[in-house]
């Protein structure tokens, strides 16, 4: 091909690619900079604030003085028996649910029937291998049952009250002069 | 009645049988069908750029015809490499935080500086080899189309000796350092998988070469068979250098792959540490039929030695032009199904090491198969658009 | 002896409304009571977290877990669906039973994470049983977690006082944190970003200790500061005790650890 007039000079099409990688380039460093969070890298590559909105989280749980606050009664018969170790949320639901600045906000459930011989069972069944040797009392139903010579259709809560499950059967003992039961 | 895994099963997997411990966690597959078409897109992309960088740099000349082409088709393809991606994120809207906060341990960072510079990089050498072509074309047409070549031609007219001689050291260093960047592009992808130790299948060094070898085959075999079916259907003449050229690549490419995949599960095999009773467990047990049926013995053995007859034997045209799509196809199977026995396979197996979990694409899920056949299908699409901008091959329309 | 005299009586009187009292809170007092102190007036359990001049990130925190006390109730679970929503399926926290027979065949389940506890006996064992125990797990909250080396955006991170926690608006949903956990406990929230067990972060930092400890009523986990020498912690890891970790041969140092442990658990 003869050499022609061009509109151009040959390295205009260079020239025009090299400005609009700059503008490019340059222009990405500071979108960068703007949409980068402030408290990004303040303590290690992460949002620093995050930190602060983690611990200031509501707990919805509590603990079992949260709820002896109010309730003395069952407290009393809580804190004494066998069961001081079992939560109450555990059984009944988070105090998020019950309580919220102070203020009673809702009702929380109260296990009744199949539902309480299964909360029991979670912990006193006898017959889930993987217990360790020396741990909380176990029995199998209906066997237990039939031992104490009872109805196999009875719920544990009618002989033991949930609370501390101990109390009754104590105080049974005690009126009928019988000897503590191993 | 005995449920060993009671937790609750959605997206349809099944329960683990009896003796078959999972952790409660991994019951569900978090990287599905997105994650294997996302390598499997972007490696096709680095291998037809190998193509095309054979001829620019290695001065393969046989390969002249599809040199344009290939780049096309890389562009095309990693155009569509972010969509799976995108698809697959929980959010993606804060996808570009990959580019705002890289965090420079995580592989999967270098996503976004990756991409953006090879696309930048393969822009370029497409721009810069079809200006002459799109500077003439620029004259013939007129609206829309003129002005749109017009800005792909940075509105300079001159094709003058000097300005190509420009031109052409230009492109021999993009195609030049366009390899090295490809083999980043699908070379980190592997160390995505690679880096993993808690996942037995995919901790190994070999996994980036593994995976990038790999690209390097689909590209190859993308090419073969785009070549032949266009100008197939098009009814235009095939060069068949050029093919048994390709075909020799793609063999000697799978030889390598084929290689380097069979020592990594070999070695493992061998060695019998404390994972392999795990591996095995998914190799002879959910994959068994993925990976050595499928994957190995029909779509790795059967198309080797296909490929070696067209390579070592000089075969008649006619007899190289039929076989050449099917090997192609059958290797592109190869190469997905690779990607699915990894990725898939990879999560299948607990962490437990005791057990593994089932994996059942759903047609119209977020992830399905319905998506991925639109995402695979529109890489082909855009590559028919580019077909009417923009001649695929050298023997037409000659500019210089 | 007078608390047991009134309730002597109360029994006496009639037992089913005894029950109804009790059960109803009436005995409390009205349902409409504000209760008298707040939230933070209930003792710290942790010492020294509330204290206006505590450096909280001058304690370092450890998480026991005593394999040998656990009953495999769930409680722990329970507690902690109810600290934070967790979707079904998923688990920060669960408990595992294993099941070892005299031909050393382990035999592990879990079903719906223990949350509802245990209420079947494996009946798929074929030989006599050599040992048996519960294993409850989660965070394992890594010195150098695997998770936070992957995660592409810094939503992942460990704070200055040792604590992985997740960024809820930076994630991206990738996933990848997911895969590189060895230890399975991440997953994916109904918000589509990653979450996982935090040891109770917002808990300790105002000195209440982890829901899951908390409710335990046979003490198989434990928390507490180890460079506090009161602290159970700190009496425990320096006793003679058969202590440690899972998959030490990760590499990603827990600060999870077990007393009790038995080989055959991963």
């Amino acid at each position: 091909m003869e050499k022609e007039d061009y509109k151009s000079n040959y390295n205009t099409h260079v020239i025009r690619l090299v400005v609009i990688l700059v503008v490019v380039g340059v222009g990405g460093y500071f979108a960068k900079a703007a949409f980068t969070p402030d408290t990004m890298g303040q303590y290690g590559h992460y949002r620093g604030s995050n930190v602060e909105e983690q611990k200031g989280r509501e707990m919805r749980n509590m603990t079992n003085d949260s709820c002896f606050q109010c309730h003395k009664y069952i407290r009393r018969i809580h804190k004494n028996g066998v069961h001081k170790d079992v939560s109450c949320e555990v059984c009944h639901g988070a105090y998020a649910d019950h309580v919220k600045d102070g203020k009673y906000i809702g009702k929380l459930p109260v296990k009744r029937g199949a539902e309480i011989k299964a909360l029991c069972l979670r912990c006193h069944n006898k017959v889930i291998q993987a217990r360790p040797r020396d741990s909380i009392k176990v029995v199998a139903l209906p066997q237990h049952l039939e031992e104490k010579k009872v109805r196999t259709d009875h719920i544990c809560d009618q002989c033991h009250m949930v609370h501390d499950p101990l109390l009754w059967v104590k105080q049974a003992r005690e009126m009928m002069g019988m000897k503590e039961e191993k | 009645m005995i449920s060993v895994m009671s937790a609750v099963a959605v997206h349809g997997e099944s329960l683990a049988q009896a003796t078959n411990f999972i952790f409660p966690n991994d019951l569900h597959v978090h990287w599905s069908l997105m994650i294997v078409l996302y390598p499997y897109i972007t490696g096709i992309v680095a291998g037809a750029f190998i193509v095309s960088s054979l001829y620019h740099v290695f001065h393969v000349e046989d390969l002249k015809p599809i040199a344009r082409f290939s780049l096309l088709f890389a562009l095309a393809f990693l155009i569509c490499a972010t969509w799976p991606l995108l698809n697959h994120l929980g959010h993606p809207e804060r996808a570009m935080s990959m580019m705002l906060t890289p965090n420079p341990t995580s592989a999967m960072a270098g996503f976004g500086y990756i991409y953006s510079a090879y696309m930048v990089v393969l822009v370029m050498e497409i721009l810069f080899i079809y200006r002459p072509t799109m500077v003439a074309l620029k004259e013939q047409s007129s609206g829309l189309v003129k002005t749109l070549y017009g800005l792909l031609t940075f509105g300079s007219d001159n094709v003058s000796k000097k300005a190509m001689t420009l031109d052409h050291k230009i492109i021999s260093f993009l195609a030049a350092i366009g390899i090295p960047m490809a083999c980043v592009l699908h070379g980190y992808v592997g160390f995505i998988f690679g880096g993993v130790k808690a996942n037995p299948l995919w901790a190994t060094p070999l996994m980036p070469l593994i995976f990038l070898l790999s690209a390097c085959v689909s590209g190859i075999a993308g090419i073969i068979l785009a070549y032949v079916m266009i100008k197939k259907f098009t009814g235009k003449k095939i060069d068949v250098a050029c093919v048994r050229t390709c075909i020799k690549f793609l063999w000697g490419f799978f030889i390598l792959d084929f290689v380097f995949e069979m020592l990594e599960v070999f070695t493992h095999f061998y060695m019998s540490t404390h994972h392999w009773h795990t591996l095995e467990a998914l190799l002879w047990g959910p994959l068994a039929t993925s990976y050595w049926f499928m994957q190995v013995k029909i779509f790795s053995v059967i198309p080797f030695f296909i490929l070696m007859f067209l390579s070592l034997v000089k075969v008649r045209d006619k007899v190289l032009l039929f076989f050449a799509p099917i090997v192609s196809f059958m290797i592109l199977c190869q190469v997905l199904l690779m990607r699915w026995n990894v990725v898939i396979g990879g999560q299948l197996m607990s962490k437990s090491e005791r057990g593994a979990t089932t994996f059942h694409p759903q047609w119209f899920e977020k992830e399905g198969i319905l998506a991925s056949i639109i995402i695979m299908v529109a890489p082909v699409v855009i590559l028919w658009i580019f077909g009417k901008l923009l001649p695929f091959w050298n023997d037409e329309k000659q500019t210089s | 002896m007078q608390d047991i005299q009134e309730i002597k009586n109360e029994i006496a009187q009639d037992r089913r409304a005894f029950i109804k009292k009790v059960m109803g809170g009436a005995v409390a007092g009205s349902l409409l009571m504000v209760i008298p102190a707040t939230a933070t007036e209930i003792a710290e359990q942790i010492p020294g977290m509330r204290a206006e001049k505590t450096v909280f990130t001058k304690k370092r925190f450890a998480f026991i877990v005593d394999v040998t006390r656990c009953i495999g109730c769930g409680s722990c679970c329970v507690a902690d669906r109810n600290e934070y929503d967790v979707p079904d399926g998923v688990y920060r926290t669960w408990v595992e039973r294993y099941i070892i027979d005299d031909q050393d065949n382990v035999f592990v389940d879990s079903p719906n994470g223990g949350t509802d506890g245990y209420t079947e006996p494996r009946t798929d064992i074929p030989n006599p049983v050599r040992d048996t125990f519960f294993v409850p797990k989660l965070c394992n909250m890594c010195e150098k977690p695997s998770c936070v080396q992957v995660c592409p955006v810094g939503a992942t991170y460990k704070t200055e006082d040792g604590f992985v926690l997740i960024d809820p608006k930076r994630c991206v949903g990738c996933g990848y944190c997911v895969q590189a956990c060895p230890y399975s406990v991440r997953y994916f929230n109904k918000n589509h970003t990653a979450d996982k067990c935090t040891w109770c972060y917002h808990r300790v930092r105002q000195g209440m200790l982890p829901a899951c400890v908390n409710v335990c009523p046979v003490q198989a986990r434990k928390f507490g500061d180890i460079l506090d020498k009161s602290s159970e912690v700190y009496k425990i890891l320096h006793e003679p005790h058969v202590i440690s970790v899972l998959k030490p041969g990760m590499g990603n140092k827990p600060s999870l650890h077990y007393v009790g442990l038995r080989r055959e658990v991963v």
